[in-house]
């Protein structure tokens, strides 16, 4: 299906974060730094406990963008930056909107935050492939 | 301390990693992206790509040794247990499907200091094995916290 979208579009999705998932997410990507399985060592460091790899958290960014688009390689360029940890047992609700549609290419700012409000993820942006 | 600015530029010898069907699954669980273009040979056939396809970010996995060569690396000795991931950047040049062999290499791209941390910058560039395609580029920023 062809993606043309407007400026001013948006786009939202909700993830939750389970208890395991930062162990889950060590094994599937090889991130095993204790600061995100270890919640001792994360109070230890002044992290308030274990935190979620940033990659996971820019994972779900990235299907935001994937789920709206409708082919994960529209996405040519994702950006992001990592405000504040997101810790298991949050809610991370992503929101996209579509600044610019200029030829071919779309770009939409991106912006995560978990349920207390607090963005996780901030001053992040894609480029997506349109019109084809 | 601050990290010394002459690792700017500091080369690292490339990773080889060979993509396959099952670790794609695995990362696409762990990160809760079911996709059917990741997971489901059926449907993924008469998908755009004709077949599964890893997920873009597929290459946290694909290109991670080149990271662990750059965060423990011993001249650089930097501080990992105050190290954060500070931003992260990525280009996605060309579809990434298993049995794809990629080389990653990376190299330091920056090291700067802002607000009394430590920022230190890795560059990533994986390529295809069998065609030296392009298939994506990293920016990897990483804050140690003092």
């Amino acid at each position: 299906m062809t993606l043309n979208p407007k400026t001013g579009e948006t786009f939202t999705l909700q993830k939750e974060v389970d208890k395991y998932r930062p162990i889950f997410y060590a094994g599937a990507s090889g991130d095993f730094n204790p600061i995100h399985i270890d919640a001792e060592f994360g109070k230890m460091v002044g992290l308030g406990g274990n935190i979620l790899q940033g990659l996971c958290t820019m994972a779900f960014v990235m299907q935001t963008v994937s789920d709206w688009s409708g082919d994960p390689y529209r996405v040519k360029k994702l950006k992001v930056r990592f405000a504040k940890p997101v810790l298991p047992e949050d809610t991370v609700t992503v929101t996209g909107t579509v600044t610019e549609v200029q030829g071919r290419t779309a770009r939409c700012t991106l912006v995560a935050k978990k349920q207390t409000g607090d963005e996780v993820i901030n001053n992040a942006f894609a480029e997506v492939e349109v019109g084809r | 301390m601050a990290v010394d600015k002459k690792f700017i530029g500091k080369k690292y010898p490339p990773v080889e990693y060979e993509v396959c069907r099952e670790k794609i699954k695995e990362y696409a669980t762990a990160v809760g992206d079911l996709n059917p273009l990741y997971m489901d040979e059926q449907k993924a056939k008469q998908g755009p790509y004709k077949g599964i396809v890893a997920p873009p970010l597929f290459v946290v996995v694909y290109a991670k040794d080149v990271l662990s060569q750059a965060l423990f690396d011993h001249e650089m000795a930097l501080n990992i247990a105050m190290l954060v991931h500070g931003e992260q950047e990525y280009e996605f040049v060309d579809v990434v499907r298993p049995g794809d062999v990629i080389l990653t290499e990376g190299y330091i791209a920056d090291i700067y200091e802002k607000s009394d941390k430590d920022f230190v910058v890795v560059g990533s560039t994986s390529k295809r094995k069998s065609d030296g395609k392009v298939l994506s580029r990293g920016k990897w920023t990483f804050v140690i916290r003092r």
